[in-house]
């Protein structure tokens, strides 16, 4: 870590790799807006308020096929409310912040830059709650320039959604993996896996993910308490190696 | 491509508002209620469980299910494979750029090169 690095520039760094898988997708995303009917205005509207691919690639698909609009506000509901389950779980790094500060923070969060101030907050007890809001800002940018570009190029690109799609999976791989520190964790999320196929398929919603993440994240939490309670050996409680440090780091 | 949608643009601009208000609610709410006051220690031992979950839900979404809800059995082979490249990558390596760059090289390679 370079010592007399401004902080800007360092908050910059550690949302780089997420800016930058922004581009294709925001792009693509801006494809499919200005497709839909969306103007460049709108696009850059809806990025900055929605702030989310996954609701802003439905809006434009809906908008495809003609779904009415109450329908399009009903099924973004569905899809936004998994975003009560990030703020609740961010909550205990932003006690204490101002009201302002709350509602500048909950506007621009997101699924990713959720990600990438979560792990900060885990792993480095010097993040603070500004350059967290700094990080939902860069993200931001990155998301809204890419989406206006995307819709100003509009037709003269072919973009392959699945390709570009996979660069978030890739971030929530990277991301799950960096939460897997005991072989409890592993075994939640395995459980997270198949709950979410299972939901997904039954609900034909995006509140799969709701009630799947719901489940696993409470049989973690009352197997590891029942663990911790009667069987402290148990081998489920044993800790990951992280290959980048000696074996004998804590 | 030509534009589709027959709403204009003030309904447009309309659903935008709405769906940023409805995109606000859960997002503000929990945080604020949450942050104002004392949160019990299970609330936080539970929270502790919720981003892997929720992450692995949207691995697993992409990987495997399809935007009509159903399990995908064909043309996601080259994304199982990457996905479990980028695993092994982020786990040996811890960094998130070279996991999401060498994700999507690899699933360029399988998607648009083999077509599986």
């Amino acid at each position: 870590m370079k010592k007399n690095e401004p902080n800007w520039l360092m908050v910059l760094r550690t949302v780089m790799p997420l800016g930058l898988s922004y581009i294709p997708i925001g792009l693509a995303c801006g494809v499919l807006l200005h497709a839909a009917g969306f103007n460049h205005l709108l696009t850059g509207l809806i990025s900055v308020m929605v702030f989310s691919g996954g609701a802003q690639f439905l809006i434009a698909s809906m908008l495809t096929i003609n779904a009415p609009m109450t329908t399009i506000i009903l099924m973004m509901f569905f899809l936004e409310l998994r975003y009560a389950l990030l703020g609740s779980s961010l909550s205990r790094y932003l006690k204490g912040q101002p009201l302002p500060f709350i509602l500048g923070f909950a506007f621009s969060m997101n699924d990713e830059n959720y990600a990438v101030n979560y792990l900060k907050f885990a792993t480095d007890k010097h993040w603070k709650p500004k350059q967290a809001l700094l990080v939902e800002h860069y993200s931001l940018l990155f998301w809204t320039v890419s989406n206006i570009i995307g819709s100003l190029i509009g037709s003269a690109l072919t973009i392959d959604l699945k390709v570009v799609d996979f660069a978030l999976t890739a971030l929530f791989i990277y991301m799950a993996i960096m939460q897997t520190k005991s072989r409890l964790i592993i075994l939640v999320a395995t459980l997270s896996g198949v709950l979410t196929i299972f939901f997904l398929v039954l609900m034909k919603s995006t509140l799969g993910l709701v009630v799947a993440t719901l489940i696993a994240s409470l049989c973690g939490y009352f197997i590891e308490r029942h663990l911790v309670e009667h069987k402290p050996e148990s081998h489920l409680l044993y800790k990951i190696h992280d290959p980048t440090r000696p074996l004998d780091d804590k | 491509m030509q534009s589709v949608s027959s709403m204009s643009s003030i309904e447009h601009f309309w659903l935008v508002i709405f769906c940023a208000i409805v995109a606000f609610i859960p997002r503000f709410f929990p945080l604020l209620f949450f942050t104002k006051r004392a949160i019990p220690e299970w609330f936080n031992e539970w929270m502790r469980f919720v981003p892997v979950s929720l992450f692995t839900a949207l691995v697993v979404k992409s990987v495997f299910i399809d935007s009509k809800y159903h399990i995908m059995t064909s043309g996601n082979l080259g994304m199982i494979i990457s996905a479990i490249l980028v695993g092994f990558v982020a786990y040996r390596t811890r960094s998130m750029t070279l996991s999401v760059v060498i994700g999507l090289v690899s699933v360029m390679i399988f998607v648009l090169l083999f077509h599986i």
